[in-house]
């Protein structure tokens, strides 16, 4: 396969097209519209054979390819920011009705105020709808990820709509070099999608009967168990994936962090830059190593533990925070997911990136110093926002 | 399996009920009574997609379901964007060789639903010309919640939040125009009805269901409960909604309107209005402006048929 | 049963959907509130529209403020408001031994009690009756209370005064007519040994276990409702003459639930099974043949 360069958005719509997706429901918001431009290029030139409904907002977006999905369709769509908020409730709805949707969420931080660059703060916001959330941190990546969230959201045994996160602008709107794959090997790879329950006259059934209180508990219990099943399938994927395309990805992924004594912990495309700082201290003697957070739901609780546990210190990079609460979304799911350990890390939280904020590879460096000597002198506070103006 | 058909007049009705009995509506229900003669229209070719709301409600409670046909329910404001989902998939699977009838796509929501917070993804599913019916069952309120008020509760109805007192006479505004509000998409076909003139209901149905693209059908569905109507009172209150001119049954095909019951003389809006309880408190002077505006929005009706000759 | 007086008092109030099983509760409670009691009136919180079976809950308590929400599962008293609905729903389900049951029936006691008799007292009074006396519709949520509180004086009779003219208005006071007048028309068993009579049996909910479910809580069978006797629903049913019959077939058009059915000869005829009585076939038959008849 020819090695090109291509925008992290152009990526996508270039694994949409080779997934064969049969509907997208598209509506714009900076910084996925590219995305959907694309894709509306390939329906309008022949490229991509499906159906392309430009839908009048995010709402309506969800909405659609619930209706889609439900008929049997394979259906993607994006969002960020401000459109996943409002597709809000119908997120919910998708993973409780088991329609296996694919959609890129290019990640934007909340208003107010406005602002249309990148954080992890509309992530956070859909943290429990139920989906399968995966972060990817290149172009190869989205590139692939896409691919192997039709494989794994249609699988039978999992049957949960799937979100792939990249990073607004640092990710979507930046050029970089990648390796597509082979139609023959994709179709291969991605069997052709068939719903158990699928609505059709020949077999009809009703989806969506309302719950009353002796029941919720029961549909709710079978969700969660369903979900966290699903990570067998979503490791066993991505293990496929790795023996078709070489390019094999984990749950956890580590930098240098075997024998590290702090550890960072990042998710998204900051993560290589943090890279370029643990190469820097590692060079210096320092020995830290870096966690890569690629699958957030279902929270891969044993390998974290595993990758996590032997270290001293373990800084927590979050892109969000949640006002008056506990420190950042990330660290505080860190924090919960080590608590049952006998031997673990001190845990430092702190926030950054925010709306935007670029960080490099020095800031990481700080941190790192700034959380082991926190560590040290045994000072732990709730969080600390880093580069702040004051 | 032949399928059974009794005559009826020189109308030919299946046996069959696409809504089966044992749901949980009110004794009398107005809106189930349209729902089940339009899914008797229908037949089994179709995929229904229903906003929350009276009939999703009654007709399913987990595990039981009332619907003999593939039927979805989501949420409240969505259905058009849903039914869009749904016909643009048969649509692409069909073109891919995986989908093999011609399934009509059917969109069920009350007037909240319609008019109120699905009127956006109503809009959009009507200006990018799915082929889908969509059907508004109104009975004025959000009655499912216990009668609020929506925007097609009538002038002068008394509700839970437009409720009359002594300083308001109840709801203070007209009824949105929704059928109005679906001409102005262009679409083909647009129709009012009421299951008090079921053989006209169920010749709509069956001219929506030939449109290859959006038709929209406004059900008047009288609730005897939120009308504060005697039980056995929805056909007789249906057919004087039509008969006053409250509720005109017309069609507008094309651009082109007909009205389907051309009363030379509309009978005087009291003797609907004396008949339902949210209407008690109005003065004479209140149902003078109502027999008014009737007349008025009757007569603009009947103009535009006149402008059609 | 003699109330102690610093006891939690749990009633139970059974009735149909639209006709003031809640507002029985409510008036209670009020009642209870206003002598300065720790009360609490609570619905059951479901979709059930008119004439469908619900329930609503009390919970009285001289001494102490009341802390539980959940449903009253073993109550000391239970009210019965509609005469059918103990023959299709087990009201006495729970009832504490030494209890109370109050039903609303034009049956005799004795008549009664060779049914319904048990562990507990047992009252009765033709509630409907008053109520279509003194009311003029057969609404009976103010007039059992009256029943109730000659049983077993969880409130004083007086004390609903005020909670009934608040929520009455100008029709308070025949509703308090309605009260008194079924407090002095009750007449009380004492508790029977052991249980009358047949048992009913009622089938117990059979709900699914969360591995039972289907992925997305999908209902695969198509109109499973029609298991669902919403024939219970009804207090009349419509009878047809057949004479006067000339086989227009509106019956079967308007009937909401489609429980008219063809019936060869094309005549038509109700099923029972799911008819609620609502009245429009009879309403809307153009020559009479229809007759809503009330049922015993």
């Amino acid at each position: 396969m020819e090695r090109i360069g291509l925008e992290g958005s152009i990526a996508i719509a270039e694994a949409v097209r080779l997934a064969d997706v049969d509907v997208v429901a598209a509506y714009p918001i900076t910084p996925q519209t590219h995305i959907v431009e694309r894709l509306a290029e390939y329906v309008a030139n022949g490229k991509l054979n499906a159906n392309y409904i430009p839908v009048e907002s995010e709402h309506s977006a969800m909405s659609a390819c619930l209706g889609s999905s439900a008929v049997g369709a394979r259906t993607f769509t994006a969002t960020a920011g401000q459109g996943l908020e409002l597709m809000h409730e119908v997120l919910y709805v998708a993973a409780s009705s088991r329609l296996p949707i694919v959609m890129a969420v290019a990640n934007r931080a909340l208003s107010g105020p406005l602002s249309v660059w990148g954080d992890h703060s509309d992530v956070m916001a859909a943290r429990d709808c139920g989906w399968i959330q995966i972060f990817a941190e290149n172009a190869q990546q989205v590139f692939d990820l896409i691919l192997c969230a039709f494989r794994i959201a249609e699988d039978s045994k999992v049957l949960f709509p799937t979100m792939i996160h990249l990073d607004g602008f640092h990710l979507s709107h930046v050029i970089e070099p990648l390796y597509l794959l082979e139609q023959e090997k994709i179709n291969q790879f991605i069997p052709k999608y068939n719903h158990p329950y699928a609505l059709n006259p020949d077999k009809p059934l009703t989806i969506g009967a309302f719950g009353l209180p002796s029941v919720y508990t029961e549909a709710k219990k079978s969700q969660d168990i369903a979900l966290c099943d699903s990570k067998k399938i979503i490791l066993d994927v991505w293990k496929e994936f790795g023996k078709l395309a070489g390019r094999h990805y984990l749950p956890v992924e580590k930098y240098k962090a075997d024998d590290a004594e702090t550890l960072l912990l990042t998710m998204g495309s900051y993560s290589e830059t943090a890279m370029i700082a643990i190469d820097k201290m590692r060079e210096n003697g320092e020995k830290v190593g870096l966690l890569r957070l690629r699958l957030w739901r279902p929270f891969p609780f044993d390998e974290f533990r595993q990758a996590a546990s032997g270290a001293k210190t373990l800084v927590v990079l979050d892109r969000a925070l949640s006002f008056g609460g506990p420190p950042g979304p990330v660290c505080s799911e860190v924090q919960s997911a080590l608590y049952s350990l006998e031997t673990k890390p001190k845990v430092i939280s702190f926030v950054g990136g925010l709306g935007g904020r670029d960080m490099s590879a020095s800031t990481f460096e700080n941190i790192i110093r700034r959380g082991i000597k926190k560590s040290d002198e045994g000072v732990v506070s709730d969080f600390e926002m880093i580069e702040v103006r004051e | 399996m032949m399928e059974n058909v009794i005559t009826i007049g020189k109308n030919k009705i299946t046996t069959e009920d696409y809504l089966a009995p044992g749901h949980r509506a009110c004794l009398g229900c107005g809106e189930e009574l349209a729902v089940r003669l339009v899914a008797k229209a229908l037949g089994k070719d179709i995929i229904i997609v229903n906003a929350t709301g009276c009939t999703e409600i009654v007709s399913s409670p987990f595990p039981y379901t009332s619907w003999r046909v593939p039927w979805i329910h989501t949420l409240f404001e969505n259905t058009s964007a849903v039914a869009s989902g749904i016909e643009s998939g048969i649509n692409a699977l069909k073109r891919k060789g995986r989908y093999h009838s011609n399934t009509k796509v059917v969109a069920m929501g009350g007037d909240g639903a319609t008019a109120d917070i699905g009127i956006q993804a109503l809009s959009g599913a009507l200006e990018r010309r799915h082929n889908f019916i969509y059907f508004c069952f109104d009975n004025e309120a959000y009655m499912n919640t216990g009668i609020q008020r929506s925007s097609a509760t009538p002038f002068g109805a008394s509700t839970t939040t437009s409720p009359a007192g002594s300083a308001s006479i109840g709801q203070t505004t007209w009824k949105k125009n929704m059928p109005a509000i679906a001409a102005a998409h262009d679409i083909s076909y647009v129709a009012t009805a009421s299951p008090s003139y079921p053989f006209d209901l169920i010749t709509k149905v069956n001219k929506a269901k030939e449109i290859d693209g959006p038709a929209y059908i406004h059900v008047l569905a009288v609730c005897p409960t939120g009308w504060r109507a005697p039980m056995d009172s929805a056909i007789e209150l249906g057919r004087l909604a039509v008969t006053t001119g409250v509720f005109p049954l017309y069609e507008i095909e094309d651009g082109k309107y007909t009205l389907n019951v051309n009363t030379a003389q509309l009978r005087p809006v009291e003797e609907y209005l004396k008949l339902q309880g949210r209407f008690r408190h109005l003065s004479p002077e209140n149902i003078s402006f109502i027999q008014e505006r009737v007349k008025a929005e009757y007569n603009k009706i009947r103009e535009k048929t006149i402008k059609n000759l | 049963m003699n109330l102690d007086k610093n006891a939690l008092i749990e009633i139970r109030w059974h009735g149909r959907g639209g006709q003031g099983a809640v507002t029985s509760a409510e008036l209670v409670a009020l009642a209870a509130i206003g002598e300065g009691k720790y009360a609490q009136a609570m619905p059951s919180f479901g979709p059930e529209r008119r004439g469908a079976p619900v329930l609503a809950f009390n919970r009285v308590s001289n001494v102490d403020p009341i802390r539980a929400r959940a449903p009253v599962s073993e109550p000391d008293i239970v009210v019965v408001l509609d005469p059918g609905l103990m023959y299709i729903a087990d009201v006495t389900s729970g009832l504490k031994k030494g209890g109370v049951l109050v039903l609303n029936s034009p049956k005799s006691l004795d008549d009664i009690k060779s049914e319904f008799s048990g562990d507990w007292k047992l009252a009765v009074v033709n509630g409907t009756a008053i109520a279509r006396e003194t009311l003029g519709v057969p609404i009976v949520n103010t007039t059992m209370i009256g029943a109730l509180v000659k049983v077993c004086e969880v409130i004083k009779l007086g004390s609903l005064e005020e909670p009934i003219e608040e929520r009455f208005g100008a029709r308070a006071k025949n509703n308090i007519k309605a009260c008194q007048k079924a407090y002095d028309d009750v007449v009380i068993a004492e508790p029977a040994g052991i249980s009358a009579s047949k048992p009913r049996t009622f089938q117990a909910e059979v709900l699914p276990k969360w591995q039972e479910m289907l992925p997305g809580c999908v209902v695969v069978e198509p109109g499973n409702a029609s298991e669902y006797r919403t024939g219970d629903w009804r207090s009349q049913y419509p009878e047809y003459n057949y004479d006067k019959c000339i086989k227009c077939g509106l019956c079967y058009m308007f009937c909401p639930e489609g429980c008219i059915e063809p019936k060869g000869d094309d005549y038509f005829k109700v099923n029972l099974y799911y008819c609620k009585g609502c009245g429009i076939c009879a309403k809307e038959c153009p020559k009479t043949a229809i007759t809503m008849i009330e049922e015993s």
